[in-house]
């Protein structure tokens, strides 16, 4: 026989099956035709005639099966037939295929979101060539390495001559005014910028698309800026002439150098409208080697090591320390870039991995209990069908495409899920974890989440098919009818999945339980300030129309106005929010007093620029002496209100009111002490504040002070009422990024936030699905057991007991698994360390209630089968 | 495979079934109806039987398929010896007679006393 005619033959048939189909049919039917005449012929009538052709012949089915077999196709028309018989079975079953598909979503798309995320925060290489290339630096001093602080220009400009290691270095000035406003007239908006130095572009790798970077002549804030590709768009919709035009800054004018390529972003800052050169000026002067305010990056040489850089830079640091005997002991320290911005996301998203394991573990669980569950009820169906003749390899053959139908179905519904989930994550952590934004589906998880969850599907679905297929039918068949309490053997292979679930379950509960406590504790901290129902606001003023003393005026007639609002109760404006971090911190030193002039009588000051009523309106109490008032003016002598903390420090044992020091460039006079203030919402207190009128301190610099108004009423309304009023002072001013205070310094939790979020929802699918789980099996042990209860009600038995009995078993189940959870909470303690704040993790409040919840939930799953055990007719089971 | 009785039926039936369209195309009743005579109603071919195997034989190249008009004008299935099903047909028959000669001297065998030796 010729192979080639058989191949060919074969794909024929496969091709034209349709056709060959029709066709067999018609060769049948006059193969039957052709013999009924020929018994007519012998005087049978026509209906006994075709009666007996097909007694004679055999089933037509069987017949055109056979010529299938022999065609080679009959594994298609099998398979087609098997897939409609398996949707016709799931069709049936709408409740069983609900909950397998949605269990396979749920466990595909939520895995493939989460892990998407941590892939893109964690995973993925900075968006830049050779991203291990970069480094943070830090200024750091020699005795204390763990201190991470910005570096002086001073410093940074030996740094640039004279580092080998580095092949450019780069400094953004992250710490100075970011904001700028464009336009003029009506159209005025208010822009991120971001000073830098010239080296910036080729630290990063990325140069300007159009245009040209800055030259380092330009380090001495020259009027050129450089824009982000989406300003270019917005402002001269794309144009590339736009080069060279002039383009309006804080009533400054600046030629517009280049712009960048679309989807840059700053790897400190992220997104970011338009950079400048920052001035490097100051520099030069070696007097300025102790005013740190630059953050810097670094590209390493190809062949350098980050411990070889490190070694140049001590060395570096000694010679430096010698030439600026202010900044004796400065030093500097690289970190690789990617774990510095990564930094304190990577324990979050470590752990939610972990969760996101956990969940589909129990998702295989879940659908293994679900599928044995119906294996164990359709074994009798095997088991019939095959006493009837059915093939065992056709058996396994349907039950496997019923599965692969089942999987199928849950892959799509996950690829669903998992799109929307990934939204939601993006929702909830944007803002809070950098380059989540960047965020895509991971298709190599996707895959992977796919392939176990099929496979979980096929295992769990064919198993009961083979164990048919190997049993001897008869026992099966006989077993249904003689025995009360059968599958003895997989119910309590069932419960140990149950016992495994809770376990699971159990542990992500004490996870959430865990974040839950912490925040409690993080909310009641006192902070020194009460941001309820204050809104705060930017309110920038361009130094080309407000000079030092129309600035100083203008904060204050803004901070009246408002206060004249209905329902505030005050206004003022400050440097710095309070709890958000620290800021400006100068030495300063007690001038008077026990430690007048003394090391000990030198703090490392908070200093805040505030104007109007900042304390009444941020909640701040005086404790001793007065607040500022209109006549602390540039006509008097420099005053300051300094913290309890402060005046502990620098004037122990006497009233610092009276009292002098001097810091941000001369002496002060104090007149008030006020209450503390945290620096962060965790409550990290610092050495102490000091609080300058912004009426005397307007000079300095423009600070633009973020406005804060505490008012009775609702905060919406009163923005409104705010914007009107400020357009009503000056139209081309803008309200910036009005915000609640208590989000404002929320923002450093909103990690915290984000984790809690994510691990309470897994938390709660983990605690549905094991409630499932135990509900499912217990609700078969029931239908199993329903002669068993019939006889024993039928026996005298109440239905109290018998409901009892079937609570306790849950409950011995959940015990077992809280039990083990338990053990599991133990092991991962440490690992949840970094995540809970003011609370063991091994809380004993927080363990046991989660331990009571799980109980609760248990109960309610068990309740129901339990109710349905003693619903059983005595009479209905045992006729 | 040639121990199995199934195979050895198997190959008898496409033997037949060569041979009978040796003589002229014919179709699937009347090849059935043509063996059943001409073994003298011994062989009795099953539609079961019959079409899976023209398949098979029809996949191997040795037959050829057409729709044409019976002389009581129906439409069938004619199946037609190809050069290929004549060379097969030739070969089997001989290693038919050959096996079925082989099969003869070893039934009609009989022990013949010789020495002891069989």
């Amino acid at each position: 026989m010729s192979v080639l005619t058989d191949i060919i033959e074969r794909a024929r048939s496969i091709l034209f099956r349709r056709r060959d189909e029709r066709e067999l049919a018609e060769e049948l039917e006059f193969h039957t035709a052709m013999e009924a005449e020929k018994l007519e012929r012998r005087g049978l009538s026509p209906a006994e005639a075709r009666r007996q052709t097909s007694l004679a012949l055999g089933g037509v089915e069987r017949v055109k099966d056979d010529v299938r077999d022999a065609r080679g196709t009959r594994f298609l028309h099998d398979g087609q037939r098997d897939m409609a018989f398996a949707l016709r079975t799931l069709a049936r079953n709408p409740g069983f295929a609900a909950v397998a598909v949605l269990t396979l979503a749920v466990g595909i798309g939520g895995t493939t979101a989460v892990y998407s995320a941590v892939d893109a925060v964690l995973l993925q290489p900075l968006p830049y060539q050779q991203p291990g290339q970069l480094v943070r630096l830090y200024f750091t001093d020699v005795r204390r390495k763990e201190e991470r602080g910005v570096v002086t220009p001073v410093h940074f400009l030996d740094y640039r001559q004279s580092m080998s290691a580095f092949s450019s270095i780069a400094a953004l000035f992250l710490y100075s005014e970011a904001g700028a406003d464009i336009g003029s007239g009506d159209d005025v908006r208010r822009i991120r910028i971001l000073p830098v130095s010239a080296d910036y572009f080729d630290v990063v790798r990325v140069q300007p698309s159009i245009g040209r970077p800055f030259s380092r002549d330009e380090e001495t804030n020259a009027p050129v800026v450089v824009l982000s590709h989406a300003l270019w768009k917005d402002k001269f919709g794309g144009d590339p002439s736009a080069v060279g035009k002039s383009l309006i800054m804080n009533g400054r004018s600046y030629t517009i150098a280049g712009v960048m390529p679309e989807g840059f972003a700053d790897p400190l800052a992220g997104s970011v409208d338009a950079w400048v050169p920052g001035d490097l000026s100051p520099g030069r002067d070696p007097n300025e080697a102790g005013n740190h305010y630059l953050s810097v990056i670094a590209r390493l040489r190809p062949d350098v090591t980050l411990a070889r850089a490190q070694a140049e830079l001590d060395r570096l640091s000694k010679t430096l320390a010698d030439r600026y005997p202010n900044a004796r002991y400065a030093g500097a320290r690289l970190d690789p870039l990617k774990e510095d911005i990564v930094g304190d996301s990577s324990k979050p998203l470590e752990i939610m991995l972990g969760a996101v394991a956990m969940v589909l573990v129990l998702i295989c669980v879940n659908l293994a209990n679900l599928l044995l569950v119906r294996g164990t009820d359709r074994a009798r169906e095997f088991a019939l069908r095959s006493a009837l003749g059915a093939e065992r390899r056709r058996l396994v053959r349907q039950t496997l495409i019923e599965s692969l139908t089942l999987a199928l179905a849950g892959d799509v519904a996950g690829i669903i899920v998992a799109y929307f989930a990934m939204k939601a994550i993006v929702a909830i952590g944007a803002g809070s974890i950098p380059r989540l934004s960047t965020l895509t589906l991971e298709p190599r998880l996707l895959v992977f989440s796919l392939v176990i969850a099929s496979l979980s599907a096929l295992g769990f679905g064919l198993w009961p098919a083979l164990r048919a297929a190997r049993t001897q039918p008869g026992d099966i068949l006989r077993e249904q009818g003689r025995s009360a309490t059968s599958g003895g053997v997989q119910m309590r292979l069932r419960q140990w999945l149950v016992v495994s679930q809770v376990a699971l379950a159990f542990v992500l509960l004490v996870g959430a339980g865990l974040l839950i406590a912490s925040f409690q504790r993080i909310r009641q901290v006192p902070l020194g300030v009460r941001p309820e129902g204050v809104l705060a606001f930017e309110l920038h003023l361009p130094e080309a129309r407000y000079d030092s003393i129309a600035r100083a005026r203008f904060y204050e007639t803004v901070a009246e106005r408002i206060a004249a609002l209905p329902g505030v109760v005050a206004a003022g404006g400050v440097s710095k929010l309070p709890a958000t971090g620290d800021f400006n911190i100068w030495g300063t030193q007690a001038l008077t007093g026990p430690l007048a002039n003394l090391d000990r009588g030198n703090i490392a000051g908070q200093n805040r620029v505030v104007s109007g009523r900042y304390f009444d309106a941020v909640g701040i109490s005086l404790l001793d002496g007065r607040l500022f008032d209109e006549h602390d003016d540039t006509s008097v002598p420099r005053r300051v209100i300094i913290s309890r903390a402060a005046a502990d420090r620098m004037f122990p044992g006497v009233r610092a009111v009276g009292q002098s020091l001097t810091t941000g460039g001369g002496p002060r006079e104090i007149v008030g002490v006020v209450a503390d203030v945290a620096l962060d919402p965790q409550g990290r207190s610092g050495e102490g504040y000091v609080y300058h009128p912004h009426r005397q301190f307007a000079g300095d610099r423009n600070w633009s002070l973020v406005q804060v108004v505490r008012t009775t009423g609702s905060l919406e309304q009163l923005q409104g009422e705010v914007r009107r009023l400020i357009a009503s002072l000056d139209p081309q001013l803008v309200m910036y990024k009005p915000v609640a205070l208590t989000e404002a310094i929320g923002r450093g939790e909103a990690q915290r936030v984000f984790t809690l979020r994510l691990l309470t929802t897994f938390a709660g699918v983990a605690l549905g699905l094991a409630a499932l789980g135990l509900f499912g099996v217990l609700s078969y042990g029931v239908r199993l057991r329903r002669r068993e209860f019939g006889i024993r009600m039928a026996l005298g038995a109440n239905g109290g007991s018998i409901r009892r009995m079937v609570l306790r078993e849950g409950m011995v189940v959940t015990a077992i698994g809280v039990a083990i959870g338990l053990l599991g909470a133990v092991a991962l303690s440490r690992v949840l360390t970094s995540l809970v704040f003011g609370v063991s993790t091994l809380d004993p409040r927080v363990l046991a209630s989660a331990a009571v919840f799980m109980g609760l939930v248990a109960g309610f799953a068990a309740y129901l089968p339990a109710h349905r055990a003693t619903s059983v007719e005595p009479s209905s089971v045992l006729q | 495979m040639a121990g199995e009785p199934g195979e050895l039926l198997q190959g008898t039936l496409e033997m037949m079934v060569l041979k009978t369209l040796s003589l002229e195309p014919m179709h699937g009743w009347g090849i059935a109806q043509r063996i059943q005579q001409m073994s003298n109603d011994v062989f009795l071919v099953t539609q079961g039987s019959l079409y899976p195997a023209l398949i098979r034989m029809k996949r191997r190249g040795w037959l050829t398929t057409s729709w044409r008009v019976t002389e009581n004008s129906r439409r069938a299935r004619y199946y037609e010896l190809t050069a290929a099903g004549r060379k097969q047909l030739g070969f089997e028959q001989a290693s038919w007679l050959r096996a079925s000669a082989a099969v003869n001297w070893v039934m009609n065998a009989r022990l013949v006393p010789d020495g002891g030796r069989a």
